[in-house]
């Protein structure tokens, strides 16, 4: 009798294998992925711009990095290593853990002999979806049409030696729990300054500012309860990665706590939390944040766009730009993030460039911008 | 010799009931005698900071899992219901009770907790708070089955409680006559 | 066949016998408690040993349940139980039982011992300088076997300031506990807090941090890559640096838009070189305290 269960679970599981196996799978589509199939290295002729853009990402996208390289339409302009290094990214960039997911043409013009289509690449990312927007050119070589690879420009990184005096603080953790209250250091004292609420795309956001008001640097994170009518908790969410969770002595972090089921209509009142816990931390590096502006990009989004500054002496793998926008009376009515998928080299600048939504442009009066980062090695 | 072949309406019936038999040994684990201990609290003594709302909640909440546990480890003579909610000299004491109750084959079962706790103290910074705890509750003793002490008990507690990673725990559970 | 004690007796003469029966059994227990007696002590330290008379004949077996022992042991009835001091370090109820065809059972409470050490928490390890009630301390006096210890004593807090001020305050315990709150000094440095019972001496350390920043004040210097921008040294509003590491948020404003770095203050202040275009403005933040405004005409 105590053989029955795992006996039938066993021949449950036998069954489900074999219609597993046996019964035909249907995949859906991917956008971008073109269908049949191609012999590698013999390729069919691209008759149209778009085709030839079509094909050319299809090889990028399985990484068929020769293979792409040969369907270009001036190889000598640019050689395979650089254009490896464009589409792969380098220094343990967020490129570098990036696969090219779907992309979208938009000729926007064309002649007998050349165009441009306007490339929207959606690359997949360990941190989530990075658009990248480039506008290709395509020339008619004979019947065929091939693409015209921008010549990649990378950095010219001279030679430096680059001193590092800046603060660092190391944890040390005690063995064994010792006696009661003697090994006790306090967490950082870490407090929420500003906090609103309100209502986005049938969900909630709960957003505001947090300050590391200690002299020792704190690891944050700020949570956030939506509590109805009755009193009752709808949600509870967490910051997640919209803060910069390492805050040194007084620097000032935005947040943002996104809610997309819960409608801003039922929420009556927001609980906050904030834990703060000891963190080793360098004040190394320091990114500057230059040239910023709240512009319109190549699609018609406000964007705000700026360069960021490396000016410690390594590279910053995997920059992330959270922005913070006021209005007239100071209140932090919305915030924004993006990363940018190229390392910061040292001295170097980099655009990046934030989404902000369209009904939020018009009542901007100020913002404040941070860069959090994350590095492949540890400092 | 007679053969005797189930009918197939039978051995369905079978099965079906050494399911249903299975899952109710399986369930019959749950069915420990510890049930919830019923707990209030008055905060109204709490000092020198008042005790919030939500760390009231908290408390009751994971004082009362703590004598549940108390109560499943003296029961099953298990020491793995001890590690969640005791620490420093109570978890040392009632470990060292339930390894000698193991070795002498006793358990003890407090049934039916209903607990009537004062806060005491708070300190300012909130890292401890001090309970005066009166449980009434029935104690039993067993010597393996055979039972040895039956009584409707009246239990006064000095509690100390800290507040861990995710909870609060008790540090000091020390009986006294009276407060 | 004793514990059958529910019967039902139709019949009277039946019920006759069994009410003699029962009214037998009821006799010879009553008379077999009457024979055995338990008297636990009635002031029991933690650590010392104790006894437990028994009367009565024969043997029994005893059980002991404490707070952190359980024993079990066959002993002679008519003589003293010997309860050694290992079995009653523990502070708390004990449970004594006596069994032999019935049991009895007696309670008894074991107290702390006298205080053998501290468990001082002090509040917080950081504090900024000039708050009311910033330090707080709470002291737990526990005999050597961890036992708190419940009987009123008198915990002597001493509180050294840095810069000299100094306090001392005796305070009694109540329910065990003693506790105090100070104000933090207005120099930053280490604090000394001390908790003292008798020879028992505990030492915390609290340090003493500068506040805000006060009066954050910038100058700025043309340079040949642009303009070199650096703060007065730090201080808090009590004249206190403010630590190295404390991060300043330098702001630039001008036509290229607006240009943010966070510099760390290094060796008392903060400086930054922005490459400024100008007019431009240049102000300066750190954590809520904004700091004045530069305004630079055009070269």
């Amino acid at each position: 009798m105590k053989f029955l269960m795992p006996i039938v679970i066993f021949i449950v599981t036998a069954i489900l294998i074999a219609l597993g196996t046996a019964g035909a799978t249907r995949l859906g589509a991917t956008t971008g992925i073109t269908s049949g199939s191609a012999l590698p290295g013999l390729s069919s002729s691209a008759r149209t711009p778009e085709e030839a853009v079509g094909k050319l990402l299809n090889e990028i996208q399985k990484r068929n990095w020769a293979v792409a390289y040969g369907q270009l339409a001036d190889n000598s302009n640019v050689d395979l290593d650089l254009f490896t290094r464009d589409l792969t990214g380098t220094n343990g960039s967020l490129r570098t853990l990036s696969g090219l997911e779907s992309w979208e043409l938009q000729p926007l013009h064309a002649t007998n002999q050349e165009a441009q289509i306007r490339t929207t690449l959606r690359w997949s990312t360990a941190v989530g979806p990075i658009r990248d927007v480039r506008d290709l050119n395509v020339v008619r070589q004979g019947d065929v049409w091939k693409v015209v690879w921008p010549v990649p420009k990378f950095p010219n990184l001279p030679a430096q030696i680059v001193p590092v005096t800046y603060l660092r603080w190391d944890l040390v953790t005690p063995n064994g729990e010792g006696v009661w209250g003697d090994r006790a250091v306090d967490a950082p004292h870490v407090r929420i300054v500003s906090m609103n609420a309100v209502p986005y795309q049938n969900g909630s956001v709960v957003m505001g500012e947090v300050v590391n008001e200690d002299t020792i640097p704190a690891f944050v994170n700020v949570n956030a309860s939506l509590i109805d009518r009755g009193g009752k908790s709808m949600a509870e969410e967490s910051s997640f990665d919209k803060i910069s969770h390492v805050l040194l002595p007084k620097q000032v972090s935005p947040y943002r706590i996104d809610f997309p089921d819960v409608s801003f209509q039922d929420v009556k009142n927001v609980r906050m939390d904030v834990k703060a816990t000891l963190v080793p931390a360098s004040a190394d590096p320091v990114i500057g944040i230059m040239n910023q502006q709240i512009e319109s990009d190549s699609d018609g989004r406000n964007v705000l766009r700026g360069n960021l500054m490396n000016e410690s002496g390594q590279a910053v793998n995997i920059p992330h730009v959270i922005a913070t926008f006021y209005d007239s009376n100071g209140r932090v009515i919305w915030v924004s993030d993006g990363y940018v998928d190229r390392p910061l080299l040292p001295q170097l600048p980099e655009p990046f460039a934030v989404e902000l939504p369209g009904p939020i442009v018009g009542k901007v009066k100020n913002y404040h911008v941070v860069v959090n980062y994350y590095n492949n090695s540890k400092s | 010799m007679t053969r005797h072949v189930l009918a197939p309406g039978t051995m369905v019936m079978l099965a079906l009931l050494s399911l249903f038999l299975l899952s109710f040994r399986a369930g019959a684990a749950d069915f420990s005698p510890a049930s919830t201990p019923q707990i209030e609290i008055n905060p109204v003594n709490s000092g020198p900071r008042a005790m919030e709302a939500l760390t009231q909640q908290n408390v009751v909440r994971h004082y009362g899992r703590a004598w549940q546990s108390l109560a499943d480890a003296f029961d099953r003579n298990t020491l793995v219901s001890l590690n969640d909610y005791f620490v420093g000299a109570a978890k040392d004491q009632l470990t060292g009770t339930v390894k000698e109750q193991q070795r002498t084959g006793i358990h003890s079962r407090y049934l039916d907790q209903r607990h009537m706790v004062d806060v005491v103290f708070y300190a300012p910074e909130g890292d401890v708070v001090m309970l005066h705890d009166t449980v009434q509750c029935d104690l039993e003793v067993y010597d393996g089955d055979k039972s040895i002490h039956t009584e409707p008990a009246v239990l006064h507690y000095v509690v100390l409680m800290t507040p861990g990673a995710d909870r609060w725990v008790i540090r000091q559970l020390q009986a006294v006559p009276q407060f | 066949m004793w514990s059958s004690t529910t019967t039902t007796t139709p019949n009277r003469s039946a019920g006759r016998a069994a009410f003699l029966l029962l009214a037998a059994t009821g006799l010879v227990s009553t008379s077999f408690a009457q024979t055995v007696e338990m008297r636990p002590p009635t002031a029991a330290i933690a650590g010392q040993p104790n006894a437990i008379q028994t009367s009565g004949s024969g043997e029994a077996t005893f059980y002991l349940l404490g707070p952190a022992h359980t024993s079990k042991q066959l002993v002679n009835l008519g003589h003293e139980i010997q309860l050694p001091a290992d079995q009653l370090r523990a502070a708390g109820r004990y449970l004594a039982i006596l069994c032999s065809s019935a049991c009895q059972s007696a309670s008894f409470f074991v107290t702390a011992a006298s205080p053998a050490s501290l468990s001082f928490l002090v509040h917080p390890s950081r504090v900024p300088v000039k708050q009311e009630n910033a330090i707080s301390g709470v002291a737990f006096p526990f005999d050597k076997f961890s036992n708190l210890v419940l009987s009123p004593v008198t915990v002597d807090f001493q509180l050294k300031l840095s810069g000299g001020d100094s306090l001392s305050r005796p305070t009694p315990t109540q329910h065990g506990v003693a506790w105090f709150r100070a104000y933090s000094g207005n120099h930053a440095g280490a604090a000394q807090l001390v908790a003292s019972l008798g020879d028992l001496s505990v030492r915390r350390v609290v340090q003493q941090v500068a506040s805000d920043p006060c009066n954050l004040r910038i100058r700025a210097q043309r340079t040949a890559k642009g303009i070199l921008v650096e703060t007065e040294p730090v201080r808090d509003c009590s004249g206190n640096p403010v630590p190295d590491g404390t991060i300043v948020t330098f702001t630039e404003t001008g036509p290229g838009g607006k240009s943010t770095v966070d510099m760390p203050i290094k060796l008392g202040v903060a400086r930054v070189e922005l490459l400024a275009s100008a007019p431009a403005v240049i102000s300066v933040a750190s954590g809520v305290v904004m700091g004045n405004e530069l305004r630079l005409g055009a070269q």
